[in-house]
C-alpha cells in the first residue's frame, strides 16, 4: 500500500481508517482545488464555496468507513459535494436566478494568463471582463448541462467519473457535454479569438 | 468511422479538444482537418474554450487543508469495530446463537435428565463424526452424519430452523470474509506506525 503524495485514493482512505489521520490531509490537498472550483461555479460565491468544501470533507471523513474501495473515491466525494451544493442552493433559493455578483476583490490576485498584447490596467480590465463573461455563460446554461460542464472543467473529472457521479450512461454524459460546450462556445465567441 | 465525414468526426473534435483522443484517431482527424477549414475552426474554438475555462479556475485560500484537519471530528468509526467487520460479526453472532439453540435442542432430546452433559455429549458426537470423516472413512461418516442430522431434525421444527440458520450463517460468513479480505488486509498494513503525528 502506498502512502505518499502519489498513493491511490483507496490506499489513503485505508490508511486513514487504520488510524493514520494525516493521510486524510493528503486527500484534502489532492481534491481541494477541484472541489472549491466546482462548488464556486455552482454557488457563485467563493467564501461559501470554501466553507461548503470544508463541510463536504468533514462529512466524508465522518462517513469514511462507508466508502467502498471498489468504487472511485472521487466519484463518492463529488456526489456528496453535489448533494451539499443542491441543498445549499435550495436553502438560498437561488436556483437559476441571475448572477449574484462576486464581491469586489473575490478574484483579486487571479491573473488571466491569456496571450495578448495588453498590459497593465487594460489587460486587467480585459481579463476581468472575460472572467465575468465565462461566469455568465455558465450561469446561463440549463442546469443539466451546467452541472456536467462544471464537473468536467472545474471538478476535472473524467467522463467515466462524471457518469458515476450522475448515474448516467457514458454516452449521455458525452452528448450533454458536447451540447453544453456548443452553447458556451456561442456565448463566448467574442472571447475565444485569441 | 469515415474520417472524411464532418458529421461523424464531430465526437473526435470534442475528444481532441478535451485531451482524450487516441493516437490513431488523432492521425485520422489531422488528415481530415488538413483539408477541412470548418473542422479546423471548430477544433480551434473548442480548444480555446477549454483553455479559457481552465484559466478561469481559482486558487484555494491559504491554509485550507490545515483548517479542515483542525476541524476533523471524532468520527463514529474511530475506536469502534471497523464497519467492514460488522456484517461478519453479526453473522458470527447468528452462528453462535444457532449453534447454542442446536446444542440445547439436541441435549433436551437425547439427554433430558442432564442438560449440560447432554449438550457436551452431542457436540462430542458431532466432532467424532467429523473426525472419522477426516480420517478417510468418508462413506461411513457421511452416512453417520446423515443419520445423526436426520435423527436430530426428526419431528422438531425448531431444530430444523436452527439448523438452516446455522448453515446459512456459515455460508454467508465465508462469503463476507472473502469479499472483505482486501479491506481487512489493508487495515492490517495500515496499523503500522507512519511516523507522523495526528492533527
Amino acid at each position: 500500500m502506498q502512502r505518499g503524495a502519489g498513493a491511490p485514493d483507496e490506499d489513503l482512505v485505508a490508511a486513514v481508517l487504520a488510524g493514520d489521520r494525516d493521510r486524510f490531509g493528503d486527500l484534502v490537498e489532492r481534491y481541494q482545488g477541484r472541489l472549491v472550483n466546482y462548488l464556486y461555479r455552482l454557488l457563485r460565491n467563493l467564501d461559501e464555496a470554501h466553507e461548503l468544501a470544508q463541510e463536504v470533507f468533514l462529512k466524508v471523513y465522518q462517513a469514511l468507513d462507508r466508502y467502498d474501495p471498489r468504487y472511485r473515491f472521487s466519484t463518492w466525494l463529488f456526489r456528496v459535494a453535489q448533494n451539499a451544493a443542491i441543498d445549499q442552493i435550495r436553502r438560498r433559493r437561488l436556483k437559476l436566478v441571475p448572477i449574484h455578483r462576486q464581491e469586489e476583490g473575490d478574484e483579486e490576485g487571479r491573473d488571466w494568463d491569456l496571450p495578448g498584447p495588453e498590459r497593465g490596467p487594460y489587460r486587467h480590465l480585459r481579463n476581468r471582463e472575460r472572467g465575468e463573461a465565462i461566469q455568465q455563460a455558465i450561469d446561463g446554461l440549463p442546469w443539466e448541462y451546467r452541472e456536467l460542464i462544471v464537473l468536467r472543467h472545474y471538478g476535472e473529472l473524467s467522463y467515466e467519473e462524471i457518469a458515476g457521479v450522475k448515474g448516467m450512461p457514458l454516452g449521455t454524459v458525452k452528448n450533454k457535454l458536447f451540447r453544453g460546450r456548443q452553447m458556451l462556445k456561442e456565448k463566448l465567441a467574442d472571447y475565444l479569438t485569441d | 468511422m469515415d474520417a472524411t465525414d464532418c458529421g461523424s468526426i464531430r465526437e473526435w473534435l470534442e475528444l481532441e479538444a478535451d485531451g482524450g483522443l487516441g493516437a490513431e484517431e488523432r492521425r485520422m482527424l489531422d488528415r481530415h482537418a488538413t483539408g477541412c477549414a470548418a473542422c479546423r475552426e471548430e477544433l480551434r474554438a473548442l480548444a480555446a474554450l477549454r483553455r479559457a475555462l481552465e484559466r478561469s479556475r481559482l486558487g484555494v485560500r491559504a491554509g485550507f487543508t490545515a483548517e479542515v484537519m483542525s476541524r476533523l471530528p471524532a468520527a463514529g468509526w474511530e475506536g469502534g469495530a471497523p464497519r467492514a467487520w460488522r456484517l461478519p460479526l453479526a453473522l458470527l453472532a447468528a452462528f453462535a446463537a444457532a449453534a447454542a439453540a442446536l446444542v440445547g435442542i439436541s441435549s433436551a432430546r437425547f439427554h433430558p435428565g442432564v442438560p449440560f452433559a447432554g449438550a457436551v455429549a452431542a457436540v462430542a458426537d458431532m466432532m467424532q463424526t467429523a473426525a472419522l470423516a477426516g480420517a478417510g472413512l468418508l462413506a461411513a461418516s457421511w452416512r453417520g452424519i446423515g443419520l445423526a442430522v436426520g435423527e436430530l431434525l426428526a419431528g422438531s421444527p425448531g431444530a430444523i430452523v436452527a439448523f438452516v440458520i446455522l448453515v446459512l450463517a456459515v455460508d454467508l460468513l465465508a462469503l463476507a470474509l472473502i469479499r472483505r479480505r482486501r479491506v481487512a488486509t489493508v487495515r492490517g498494513e495500515g496499523s503500522d506506525s507512519s511516523g507522523r503525528s495526528s492533527v
